[in-house]
């Protein structure tokens, strides 16, 4: 698929479908990765170096990339700081197979907007992917409605269906959290990241038993469950739109 | 592994050889001095000896008659037996001779009562030194007296002679005795260098004989013996990390394998390789939190990476992180209490994700040994000098021991051997900790009988500054 250019591009039927570009140097994950986001319903570039990557992102506008750090011709964090130097704002995931706390702050301070760890579960970088591509509802609101839930930013108190809610801070805040995504695969490591700001891979299912605990207190017996396990890949809170 | 020394210049080019040489000069130098001071010492005494002569041999002439002076002068010139006054010589007011065995006058000298040394060269001898002293005497006469310092010259010929042959022997002897002192330090070298060559080949159990340590030589070998001791420790250490690992990431590896080869003999059945595939996925997933947690504790001890450092509170730190864990100990059937003693900021200085980290792992810890019903604390004090922050369990414990072996590098006790993980966490705490610079220790814990239970007890510094930050209200 890859031509002398360092580039090329996965078939767009429709063009709806979100458009990413990846940038990749390794030809058979990169391979692996555009055939099964393709399965997954985008439409996906892959360029194999960064300067292919960075004139790709010039030329077409995606509506997100994935980007290696460490890539020939052109490192993947000066790929990022000349977009955004030329006014490219789609957002940026970057991949590296550096760990380093540091590492993700460089990357992120250079304008990527998510840092993943290689390896990666495919589940992981598609429910980053989407996360990135539907930004968080409106953060202004005082109060958030989702389906039958309703949430007082203010008073911090929860209802559903005007059943209150009883519940602890930490379970305020990952409630929250789902709220501002619904419908939206949320990871393991996406929650620990963004709900607890922790970066390390507990060796105990913390998470789950986080929202085990919310969900029971959320989920009645009789409800239709809104916080749902998602196998293989993490948790959604689904509701009817 | 070409050795520099040339082996007929060998014993030559030895430190002892060198010091011999020095040594030597040293010998000869000391000599020289010492000769010189004597002959210096010998001039001055015969000097002043010789010139009390003269003075007295003159007072006493001085007061004779001018017949009787004259007559004594032809006396000394014969007579005198005593040998005390060399020449003697009776002069006219023109320097003319009149008496005594001093026929001329000699150039150069004056009358004025001091002694004068004066070279003389008579004819066919050749010239040497006198002492003469002129006096006038009665009848506008001078006399004069002379005094040789041939005796001095004579001595100090000996002493010159005997000096210089008994420097040769001297230097000879030191020399041969250097050689041979050289020659062994040489061969006990060489015998260092070939334990040297052994253990560069390979060899690590080989060390250099350094017997009893009894001079400097061979308490250097013993040191370079102890350092020897420890590397290879190290190695063994090294090694055994090794095998262990290569074991920890074997032992899943031949799990998948072994699914993946009989689900591709058995049925194509959609489920059942759904679910071997799901497996095969778990235990590479176990494979790499191994590694990853392997690169991350290399990471975090080479990199000496400091940037993310910042003044941390522990009161916090603690509030985050029982609130983490509460439902986990609730599940587990434990308690998870903050035990903090007081209601303040206590700060130190430090990587608050790496320190949350370090508190997880122990957590995770302590949770995986102690059984339903136990109770597990979180707690951080002042105490005299440090700042304590203290995970306490009442779980099965750690008994004395083991609890050296427990802090050790990448130590894994066979109990932990099974349990899911990448059994890693303690090296990482240890790793974190090292690059706090704080100190890690075993306690016992809080527990009694069969769970004694133990605290893992972290004393980190007092934060230069800390108390500034206090006041300002560092950044919460």
């Amino acid at each position: 698929m890859t031509t002398d250019t360092g580039f090329s591009s996965a078939s767009s039927e429709t063009p709806t479908r979100a458009r990413l570009l990846f940038v990749e140097d390794d030809d058979t994950l990169a391979r692996e990765v555009v055939e099964e986001l393709t399965a997954r319903g985008f439409s996906v570039s892959h360029a194999s170096n960064g300067q292919a990557g960075l004139e790709a992102a010039i030329r077409e506008s995606y509506d997100l990339m994935v980007l290696d750090r460490m890539l020939p011709l052109l490192d993947g964090l000066s790929v990022i700081e000349t977009l955004r130097s030329q006014n490219v704002q789609a957002p940026v995931l970057v991949l590296s197979a550096l760990s380093a706390v540091d590492d993700r702050v460089t990357g992120l301070k250079a304008g990527g907007d998510d840092y993943l760890t290689k390896p990666f579960a495919m589940d992981e970088l598609v429910a980053r992917i989407e996360a990135l591509l539907r930004r968080p509802n409106d953060t202004r609101a005082t109060t958030l409605r989702v389906g039958p839930l309703s949430m007082d930013l203010i008073d911090r108190t929860v209802t559903r269906d005007g059943r209150e809610i009883e519940l602890l801070p930490r379970e305020f805040r990952l409630l929250e959290y789902l709220m501002r995504r619904p419908n939206q695969v949320l990871t393991r490591t996406m929650l620990l990241e963004d709900v607890w700001n922790y970066r390390f891979i507990p060796q105990t299912n913390l998470v789950d038993v986080h929202i085990g605990k919310l969900r029971r207190k959320v989920d009645a017996t009789g409800e239709t469950p809104l916080i749902q396990s998602i196998r293989g890949s993490g948790f959604m809170l689904r509701v009817q739109t | 592994m070409s050795r520099p020394d040339n082996p007929r210049f060998g014993v030559l080019r030895t430190a002892t050889f060198r010091l011999t040489l020095a040594f030597v000069a040293a010998i000869i130098g000391g000599m020289i001095l010492q000769i010189v001071l004597l002959f210096v010492q010998m001039t001055h005494f015969e000097s002043a000896r010789s010139s009390a002569i003269l003075h007295r041999e003159a007072d006493i002439l001085v007061q004779e008659t001018p017949q009787h002076l004259e007559y004594q002068v032809r006396e000394r010139a014969t007579n005198d037996l005593r040998v005390v006054i060399n020449w003697v010589g009776l002069f006219d007011g023109h320097y003319h001779h009149i008496a005594g065995d001093l026929k001329t006058w000699p150039e150069g000298l004056r009358v004025d009562g001091k002694v004068h040394r004066l070279t003389l060269s008579p004819g066919d001898d050749l010239p040497y030194e006198m002492r003469f002293l002129a006096v006038r005497v009665r009848g506008g006469r001078i006399l004069v007296l002379a005094h040789s310092l041939h005796l001095l010259s004579e001595l100090q010929y000996m002493i010159r002679r005997g000096a210089l042959l008994s420097v040769f022997p001297i230097v000879v002897f030191a020399l041969l005795t250097g050689v041979v002192l050289s020659h062994r330090a040489l061969a006990r070298v060489k015998t260092m260098h070939e334990a040297i060559d052994r253990i560069m080949q390979g060899d690590v159990h080989e060390r250099l004989p350094a017997a009893r340590e009894r001079d400097e030589l061979e308490r250097l070998a013993g040191s370079v013996n102890r350092m020897l001791d420890r590397l290879e420790h190290l190695m063994d250490e090294v090694r055994d990390v090794g095998n262990d690992i290569a074991h920890d990431l074997r032992t899943p590896l031949s799990r998948v394998r072994a699914r993946l080869e009989r689900a591709t003999s058995s049925p194509h059945d959609a489920d059942h390789l759904n679910a071997v595939i799901e497996r095969a996925t778990q235990d590479l997933d176990q494979c790499f939190s191994v590694i990853t947690a392997l690169l991350r504790i290399g990471e975090i001890e080479n990199g000496r990476r400091r940037a993310g450092f910042a003044l941390v509170d522990l009161t916090d730190l603690v509030a985050d992180i029982v609130d983490l864990y509460e439902p986990i100990a609730e599940t587990n059937g434990l308690v998870l209490e903050n035990a903090m003693p007081i209601d303040g900021p206590l700060v130190v200085f430090g990587d608050r994700d790496l320190l949350i980290e370090v508190l997880a792992n122990l957590l995770d810890n302590a949770m995986k040994f102690t059984p339903q019903g136990g109770r597990v604390t979180v707690s951080a004090e002042s105490g005299p000098g440090a700042i304590h922050l203290r995970v306490c369990d009442t779980g099965i414990g750690i008994p004395d021991a083991e609890r050296d072996a427990v802090l050790g590098r990448f130590y894994r006790s066979d109990k932990s051997r099974h349990v899911p993980g990448s059994g890693l966490g303690l090296s990482l705490v240890m790793a974190i900790l090292r690059l706090h610079a704080a100190e890690l220790a075993i306690l016992t814990g809080p527990g009694e009988g069969d769970l004694p239970g133990c605290c893992f007890d972290m004393r980190f510094a007092f934060p230069v500054g800390a108390e500034t930050a206090r006041i300002e209200g560092y950044g919460t």
